[in-house]
This record gives C-alpha cells, sequence and structure tokens, in this order.
C-alpha cells in the first residue's frame, strides 16, 4: 500500500498509509479507537461506501483496489469480520463448500467432492475445537461472540488464504478462546501466506508472535517496529506515539 | 384508471341484477343428505343475496380488489351443478409419493372423493352428507360459529351454495399418531369450488393437519374453514396453496382456542394469480396460546393478501406471529395483521412481525400492522419492514468469494425458506423448499442435515 487516502462520507479516515507485507510475514497493526484500523480492513476486503481518493494497493502485482470482493476473496485475501453476521437459513457448510470451490475453480482445481470436503472440515472443526453440529446450522446464527471469531478463523482455515487480514479477532475472547484462535492461526502460518492481524490489545500478540508490529494513528502508521513495540505500547498507551498534531 | 373503470361495471352490474344472482337464487336447497341444513343455506343465501360479494370500498379489500373477475365470478358461479356424487378411491390417484407419513383425505370439487383409510382409533373424518348422528352436533356447533352480527359475505356465499362439508373431529384425549393430509382439489373447470372444513379438535387431544390448495387452471375457490379446539388440545395446522398461476382462492379461516388449548399454524402461499386468505383466531379460553407463522412468494403477477387476525377475549392467552414475503416481478402482497385484545384478556402477551424483501421496483408490498387493546396490564408489540436484501450479509458473502447474483439467490430464499422452519414433516419441507428454490433459481442450500455436505 503507498499513501493510501480513502474517506467515508467526505471524511478522511486513511491519510496516506504505507504498508508493505511480503508473504510469510505476520503484521500486526496497533492503534486507538477511531484511528482507521477497520477501514483499512474493509477498504482492502473491497466492501462499499470507502472512497479512496489517492495511493494505491497492490496485491501480488495486481490492483486489489480495482477487484470486487469475490474476486480479491478467490485469489487469496480473506477478511476476519471484526462482527461476523449472522445469515438464517443459509448454512455454514453450504457458505464454506461455495467459498471454497470459488477459490478452487479461481485457481483451475476443480470442484472439491463431498467426501473431500466433509474430512477437510472435520479436520479444520477439530483444530478449532467447534463441534462439527454447528456446520449444518445458519452462518454465525446463535453463536455468541467467541463462537463467531472461532468460525472466522474456522473458515480461514478451510480456505487457506494468502493473505488473511483479521480484524479485532481477538476482542470478545476470554483467554480459552483467545489461544484457540492464536493456535488457529499459528497452525496456518507458512511462507506463502501472510497475515495483517488488526487489533487493540496487545494480549493477542502474547500467542501470536509478529514479525512487525504498526501504531496507526490518525490514519496512518506513524511507527514500526518489532515485537517489544506492542509491550511499550501495553506500558505507556498510544499517546506516547500519536503526534501532537493528530492527538 | 383501470381499476375505476371496472369498479364502475361491477356498480353497473348490481342494477341489472347479475347472471350468479340469477343461478344462486334458482339453487335448490336439496343436496342429498344435507336437508338439515337447509334452513341455514337459505338465510345465508337470503344475506347474500343483499350483501353480494365483497367490493372494493371495503376497508378489508382496499388492497385486493375481485373487480377484475367479474366475469369469472358470473360465468362460474352461473354454471349448471355439477353432480357432486362421491366417487369410489381412484386407482389412477396414487398417494403422492412426497406427501410424507399419514392419512391421505381427498376432497375434490368440495366433496369428499374417497373414505379415507387407515383412520386411527380417535379420529372420525366424515362428509356432512353421510355423518353418524351422533357427530351432527359437533358439526352444528362449528356451523353455528358463523352466525354472527355482521355476517362474513364469503362464508355467507360458501354456506348458501354448500355442496358438502367435512368434519375432522377427534375424541377427547386421543392422540393420532399421523398426520392427516387434506388435499383440496378443483378438478371441474370453470365452477366455483367450495370446500368447506370443520375441524374438531376435542379436550386433551392432538391433531396435525395439512391443508393444501391444487387445482386446475383457471380454478375459482371460495374455502371456509372453521376450527375449534377445546380445553388443554394442540393442533398444527400447516396450510399449503399451489394453485396454477391462472388460479384464485378466497379462503376464510377461523380457529377457536379453548382453555390451555395451543396451535400452530405456518400459511405458505406459492402459487395462484389472486389468493386472498382471512384468518381469525380467537384465544376464547384462559391461557390459550397460538404461534402463527407466514410465507408468500408474489412474483409473476401474482396478488397475494393475508389478513390475519388475533383476538385475545380471555386472561392469560399468548401469542406469536411471524410472516415474511417476497414481491418481485409485477407481484403485489398484501398483509395486514391485526391484534385485538379485549376487556377480558388480562396479562395476555401479543407479538407480530412482518417482514418483506421488495425485490424489484415493479413490485409491491403493501403491509400493516394493528393493535387494538382495551385492557391495561398486556404487553404487546408489532413491527413491520420492507426493504431490499441485508448489504452486510450480500458482503459478508461476496467477501467468502461468492458471486454477487448467488449471494442475492442464496439471502432471498434463506429468508423464505426461514419461514418454512415451523413445517415438522420433513417430505412436505423438502417439496415446498424445493419448489421455492425453482421459482427464485439456484441450487438448493437447505440448513438440513447432509443437504449440504
Amino acid at each position: 500500500m503507498t499513501g493510501l487516502r480513502v474517506a467515508v462520507g467526505g471524511k478522511e479516515i486513511l491519510t496516506g498509509l504505507d504498508l508493505c507485507v511480503r508473504a510469510g510475514e505476520v503484521h500486526a497493526i496497533m492503534g486507538p479507537n477511531g484511528s482507521g484500523k477497520s477501514t483499512l480492513a474493509h477498504v482492502l476486503a473491497g466492501r462499499d461506501g470507502y472512497e479512496v481518493t489517492a495511493g494505491s494497493a497492490l496485491y501480488r502485482g495486481q490492483d486489489l483496489l480495482a477487484m470486487p470482493p469475490e474476486e480479491r476473496a478467490r485469489a487469496g485475501v480473506f477478511l476476519g469480520f471484526q462482527y461476523p453476521i449472522e445469515i438464517p437459513g443459509v448454512s455454514n457448510a453450504y457458505l464454506l463448500r461455495s467459498a471454497l470451490n470459488a477459490r478452487r475453480s479461481a485457481r483451475g482445481d476443480g470442484q472439491i467432492d463431498a467426501v473431500g470436503f466433509l474430512r477437510l472440515v472435520k479436520e479444520k472443526a477439530r483444530l478449532m475445537q467447534m463441534d462439527e453440529s454447528f456446520l449444518q446450522r445458519g452462518v454465525n446464527e446463535g453463536f455468541s461472540g467467541g463462537e463467531k471469531k472461532r468460525n472466522e478463523v474456522f473458515q480461514m482455515a478451510v480456505l487457506e488464504p494468502l493473505l488473511a487480514i483479521l480484524d479485532e479477532t481477538d476482542s470478545g475472547l476470554d483467554i480459552d478462546a483467545l489461544k484457540v484462535v492464536a493456535n488457529g492461526v499459528n497452525s496456518l502460518r507458512h511462507a506463502e501466506r501472510a497475515f495483517v492481524l488488526i487489533t487493540h490489545y496487545q494480549r493477542l500478540l502474547d500467542y501470536i508472535r509478529p514479525d512487525y508490529v504498526h501504531v496507526l494513528a490518525g490514519g496512518r502508521i506513524v511507527r514500526t517496529g518489532d515485537r517489544t513495540l506492542a509491550l511499550d505500547l501495553e506500558a505507556g498507551g498510544y499517546d506516547q506515539f500519536v503526534p501532537a498534531a493528530i492527538a | 384508471m383501470t381499476r375505476t373503470t371496472v369498479q364502475q361495471s361491477v356498480k353497473g352490474e348490481k342494477s341489472v341484477r347479475p347472471p350468479w344472482r340469477v343461478a344462486a337464487e334458482q339453487t335448490r336447497l336439496d343436496t342429498p343428505g344435507l336437508a338439515w341444513l337447509a334452513g341455514r343455506q337459505a338465510a345465508a343465501r337470503a344475506r347474500m343475496m343483499q350483501s353480494g360479494l365483497p367490493e372494493p370500498g371495503e376497508e378489508d379489500w382496499r388492497y385486493t380488489s375481485l373487480a377484475g373477475y367479474t366475469q369469472r365470478w358470473n360465468e362460474y358461479l352461473s354454471a349448471p351443478a355439477q353432480a357432486v356424487v362421491p366417487k369410489a378411491p381412484d386407482p389412477s390417484r396414487p398417494r403422492p409419493p412426497d406427501a410424507g407419513p399419514g392419512i391421505t383425505v381427498n376432497i375434490v370439487d368440495g366433496v369428499l372423493r374417497s373414505p379415507p383409510i387407515g383412520i386411527a382409533p380417535g379420529l372420525t373424518i366424515q362428509s356432512l352428507r353421510q355423518l353418524t348422528p351422533g357427530l351432527r352436533a359437533r358439526a352444528e356447533s362449528l356451523l353455528q360459529k358463523a352466525d354472527k352480527t355482521t355476517p362474513d359475505k364469503l362464508v355467507d356465499l360458501n354456506t348458501a351454495l354448500l355442496g358438502d362439508a367435512i368434519l375432522i373431529a377427534t375424541d377427547p384425549g386421543s392422540c393420532p399418531p399421523e398426520p392427516i393430509h387434506v388435499r383440496l382439489q378443483s378438478e371441474t373447470a370453470r365452477a366455483l369450488g367450495q370446500p368447506r372444513l370443520l375441524i374438531d379438535v376435542a379436550a386433551n387431544s392432538r391433531l396435525t393437519v395439512i391443508l393444501e390448495h391444487t387445482g386446475v387452471r383457471g380454478a375459482l375457490v371460495n374455502a371456509v374453514n372453521q376450527i375449534c379446539l377445546g380445553r388443554g388440545s394442540q393442533l398444527n395446522l400447516m396450510r399449503v396453496q399451489t394453485l396454477p398461476d391462472d388460479g384464485m382462492l378466497l379462503e376464510t379461516t377461523e380457529l377457536e382456542l379453548g382453555e390451555s388449548a395451543s396451535v400452530t399454524v405456518t400459511s405458505v402461499d406459492l402459487g395462484g394469480q389472486l389468493c386472498r386468505q382471512a384468518l381469525t383466531v380467537l384465544l376464547a379460553g384462559t391461557g390459550a396460546d397460538a404461534t402463527v407463522n407466514g410465507v408468500f412468494l408474489a412474483d409473476g403477477q401474482r396478488h397475494i393478501d393475508n389478513h390475519t387476525r388475533l383476538v385475545h377475549q380471555a386472561p392469560a392467552t399468548t401469542s406469536r406471529e411471524f410472516f415474511r414475503g417476497i414481491a418481485d416481478g409485477h407481484g403485489r402482497g398484501v398483509f395486514n395483521g391485526k391484534i385485538v385484545v379485549l376487556p377480558g384478556a388480562a396479562g395476555s402477551n401479543a407479538n407480530l412481525t412482518n417482514r418483506n424483501l421488495l425485490l424489484c421496483p415493479t413490485a409491491e408490498i403493501d403491509t400493516k400492522p394493528e393493535l387494538e387493546i382495551y385492557v391495561d396490564d398486556v404487553r404487546c408489540s408489532h413491527g413491520a419492514t420492507t426493504g431490499q436484501l441485508d448489504a452486510n450479509a450480500l458482503f459478508y458473502l461476496r467477501s467468502r468469494g461468492l458471486d454477487p447474483a448467488v449471494a442475492r439467490q442464496v439471502l432471498t430464499s434463506a429468508f423464505l425458506r426461514e419461514g418454512l422452519s415451523g413445517i415438522a414433516i420433513p417430505e412436505l419441507r423438502l417439496r415446498l423448499e424445493t419448489q421455492l428454490q425453482a421459482r427464485l433459481g439456484g441450487e438448493p442450500v437447505a440448513t438440513q442435515p447432509g443437504a449440504a455436505a
């Protein structure tokens, strides 16, 4: 991402963001409320209502911002939602299978057969410590906050994206659920796969060790460091990194 | 403009006595076996001659006009009376394989086609023309419930020209294990169908009934159902309408619930050109409970109108109602849901929700939830929404790689399918889901175990 500026309803939220994420890396983006963290996640996933006024985002050499959301997903971009949507009447199994087949056909692979699909989701459900019965229930229907987040990581595990953006996946989780989620992410770390973890708290980074930590404030990255930066943030708060002009 | 012209023509016909009135006057009230009803029929006919058919000026008929169908009414009502003789079982009409378990009752053109087979102990299914004497009192007490200070025009029409009626009755405390599948069919073309169904669920008994309307092309049906639930009884009523695209159904259903009785109604409208259901639930006994769910798909040129009225008469009665509808193409959906809480109904609880999806600008939905509360100490809530698909859900599906068109279709059918969740017979639910899916396009996305994997 180079010089990315994004406005929502005429108000500029991202004010010139530069970020480079390479395959195999884990980046954590931290920042106070209203700093633009979720806007960044949504813009990368292609949500309506975000106006890119300047800058660019390249994904594997392609203009990411020109692609509709479903094409980004098929090309391997995954957004773990901060507030996953409940869709009664559409089963988790149906969603996953459609999503997986969309991704496979984009790669030139054939449709997955029923047996292969079942084997895959069972394996990943075990990884995420989820009861298989949830597969036949409506998408996130009646799930607790923690279950929804776990379901996001479960979907990611099945879809095996190349770039996973997890938007505050840790918020609202108790410590046991946090460990399950972190374990799910860690098991997917791979030389081909990059993660962008958007988080408010340092806690997640006790379990997922990032290669880089960025501080987002006032719509751009004001500081980049290794994981010790997260500890500094925990100790001293965000104020120390927010330029006076912005704060 | 069209409507104004047609209205005028209806009014004009009044003065010159439309043919159907003449025909109705000449109908002889001597159907074999129904002589005991002649007095009631004559009274209904006299009222009907005065009142005629529902007209667009009436508040309950504001959005649904019969005016465009005057010719069909005249022709069908003037048709010579059919020889309404119960026929022997027809071996060429086997039980449909997708009917699921249960007892099938075929009612063709209002007449019980053949004696149902496999009646369970404690259950009676009889034509009123061949009613065992002991049951006449039960039938009469149900028929009497239609005698009101403000008579209903369509019920009067049905009574006046009655060819037969079918009584389904349980014994107190009985629990027939299998559902009763009542198939209401019209077979004779160009004649008015007038099915009349009486269901008497005795105290502490339990019954499951599927009421399915099908018919020939051009069907015109004026159906009346009168249902009574005794103390502590339970009824699960599934009503399904899949008429041909040019079929017309007017249906009046009245349920009366005694003390601690409980009913679940699921109403599904998928077919027809014009369908109007007037459903009244009277919670007449203390602690009576009603769940009413409805689903309609008003696509193409379809006009589907559901008028529901839940009347809380007794203390501590509870009701919940959820109607959902889709309008597409040039379709039009009408929903009017009224909750009345009368002075005697302290401690009652009522909830009404209507959600609609408008899939294109040429479709129309008219919705009106109404509360009429005459007592304190009740909890009532109601809400109605009409809108497009949820943008958040659409984005969620797209962000997982689903094509926008597929995502829309998936959400649309999921919305309607949710309304079918109360249908407790898997074979029937699957059949309806399949029909819905075919109409909305796309592949099945059922949430049933095994269906997706």
